[in-house]
């Protein structure tokens, strides 16, 4: 399968019987959207526990949007409306993320949209979503429950990142390692091992101040924030959920740390 | 940005002289890679002789349809190697491989042999042949980092990344000619002088060419391309063992090789063990909490004023 164009971690919301309230489920997942062959649009929400697809449709370019509810009591609350069907899928995206309705929108419209980050998020539906009164709320889902007939309304609640590696990680955070001198060259054997000179601790301060240590490290995060990294992290012997987030990477490392002693850790 | 999303398995790479200079050392090239940040005459003359320039640039997000560039004639009947673009990612490599097809140097044999034979070739079958060169590609992606983190199942978007565009300027048969493989031709210039200097001449004509943009339209870098010095400097210095000129020069060389050496060590590593390390060690030596508290105060801040994450 390609990769996706747009994924984002949600859970999701369900209606409650037949009446108008939707309920948030604890299950954490993943919303991939992501352009077929044939310009199609895949739009599946993935359960980061189990790695099951539990949504998985097929849409054609144009027949849906992505578009925020209104303010929620679960979080920003957004709904896949259907314009050429009763299906309304609802899902509720958090933070950042004008930008993930807007990329989202945009592989909606069209399989081969190529979906823009660079920019700050923009503050046009969160400024007018600020002004909604709980009715304003129910009263809009309603609106779209009563035009809604599908049993699976989906609703995704993004939690966004707690905590950056890459905040952690910084070289004033990490001189004091570089100081002792035991715990500094503990470190050396995970350094390149095509570095041209044999490394010092000033070599390790060069390295975690450099621009490609520091891009991986903003990649790691940002994977991480996708709750997929399961598979990666048990290579590191920790546990499937470290890779959930960045948090709970770096809580499972602590423990590992703690438990293991002076042992070294399993290396790539 | 552009709208070619086949990168045909050619990954995205730094621009840096460090990176061009490890492919061509790759290739058996003897040649070297600097930046440069000026091209008045002084500057370049410690550089010199000189092979090639090369003139990177690209559009500062919202200027995309500002214009420039344009001077010199089209020259379809270019008796010199010049090879489209067809691969964006690949750009950098396409780049100096048209030099080198212009440039009288030894070269390992891959390139050598490729060279040969698609010098018979149009322009366009000569570029979809680079592309299509394992050695050529597996030298490339050699300085770029491992799709640990990023990829292996994990599906994660692509970032795009805007690609420089590359543009060389060298002398060929007389002339000051621009190999740009999104143009059709090589582009002919003013006449260089048949013995001596003709980087003034390419000096002006890029910075002809640089005015031509409106200010603040884009990022550029210049490089030159040049013979390695240091196997000439080795020996000078066997001759003067103490000329003191010869020795900072020297020094000057192999301070440069080695922060080449150690960045792209750093470009081809795959930082997760370290990574996974560093958070450990920082748990040991019991400066994680506080750590952690600090990068979620930042984190709660920075999402006060409304700040994405995902800047490079």
């Amino acid at each position: 399968m390609s990769a996706p164009t747009v994924a984002f971690k949600a859970g999701r919301l369900f209606r409650r019987g037949d009446t108008n309230w939707v309920d948030p489920q604890p299950e954490k997942g993943v919303v991939l959207v992501t352009a077929t062959e044939d310009g199609l649009i895949q739009w599946q929400w993935k359960n980061r526990t189990t790695n099951a697809l539990d949504e998985d449709l097929l849409i054609f370019p144009s027949d849906t949007t992505f578009s925020q509810v209104a303010q929620s009591a679960w979080g920003r609350t957004y709904v896949l409306a259907f314009s050429s069907s009763d299906q309304k899928h609802f899902d509720a995206s958090s933070a950042r993320d004008d930008q993930i309705v807007h990329n989202v929108n945009g592989v909606l419209q069209d399989a081969s949209f190529e979906p823009t980050w660079s920019t700050p998020a923009a503050s046009s539906s969160s400024a007018a979503a600020a002004g909604s009164s709980r009715d304003d709320t129910l009263r809009r889902l309603r609106e779209i429950l009563t035009r809604g007939g599908s049993a699976s309304a989906a609703g995704l609640t993004v939690e966004p990142p707690s905590v950056a590696l890459s905040d952690v990680l910084t070289p004033a955070n990490l001189a004091p390692i570089f100081a002792d001198e035991a715990l500094a060259r503990s470190l050396f054997p995970f350094l390149p091992a095509d570095l041209p000179s044999p490394p010092t601790p000033a070599t390790l301060q060069q390295v975690v101040s450099s621009p490609q240590f520091q891009a991986a490290v903003r990649e790691l995060d940002r994977a991480l924030s996708t709750g997929l990294l399961a598979d990666l992290v048990r290579g590191l012997g920790l546990p499937a959920s470290a890779g959930e987030s960045a948090e709970a990477f770096i809580r499972a490392v602590a423990e590992q740390a703690g438990s293991g002693g002076e042992e070294r850790m399993d290396t790539d | 940005m552009s709208g070619d999303d086949d990168s045909s398995g050619w990954q995205l790479t730094e621009s840096d002289p460090g990176v061009f200079s490890e492919l061509l050392r790759t290739l058996g090239v003897p040649l070297v890679v600097d930046e440069l940040w000026s091209m008045d005459p002084d500057g370049l003359a410690i550089l010199q002789p000189i092979s090639a320039f090369i003139f990177l640039f690209k559009y500062v997000a919202g200027s995309s349809d500002a214009s420039g560039g344009a001077g010199g004639a089209f020259d379809p009947d270019f008796p010199g190697f010049f090879a489209h673009q067809t691969v964006n990612n690949a750009c950098a490599t396409l780049a100096v491989v048209n030099a080198l097809g212009n440039i009288d140097t030894e070269m390992g044999k891959d390139i050598k042999d490729t060279l040969e034979f698609a010098r018979e070739l149009d322009p366009q079958s000569r570029g979809m042949v680079l592309v299509s060169s394992l050695f050529l590609r597996e030298a490339h992606n050699a300085l770029s980092p491992p799709s640990v983190i990023s990829l292996d199942g994990l599906n994660l978007p692509k970032r795009t990344e805007d690609a420089y565009h590359f543009v060389v300027y060298l002398p060929v048969a007389g002339s000051l000619y621009e190999l740009d493989g999104l143009k059709p031709h090589a582009v002919r210039h003013a006449p260089v002088p048949s013995s001596g200097d003709w980087t003034g001449v390419a000096a002006e004509t890029i910075q002809a060419r640089i005015a031509t943009y409106p200010p603040g339209a884009i990022h550029f870098s210049l490089m030159a391309v040049r013979p390695d010095p240091l196997p000439m400097l080795q020996a000078q210095l066997v001759a003067n063992p103490t000329d003191e000129v010869l020795l900072a020069r020297m020094a000057q060389e192999e301070e440069k090789r080695q922060r080449w050496a150690f960045e792209n060590a750093l470009r081809k590593a795959n930082h997760l063990p370290l990574i996974h390390a560093l958070v450990g060690a920082l748990a040991k030596s019991g400066g994680l909490d506080a750590a952690v508290a600090g990068a979620k105060e930042k984190m709660r801040q920075r999402r006060a004023r409304g700040q994405d994450m995902d800047e490079d």
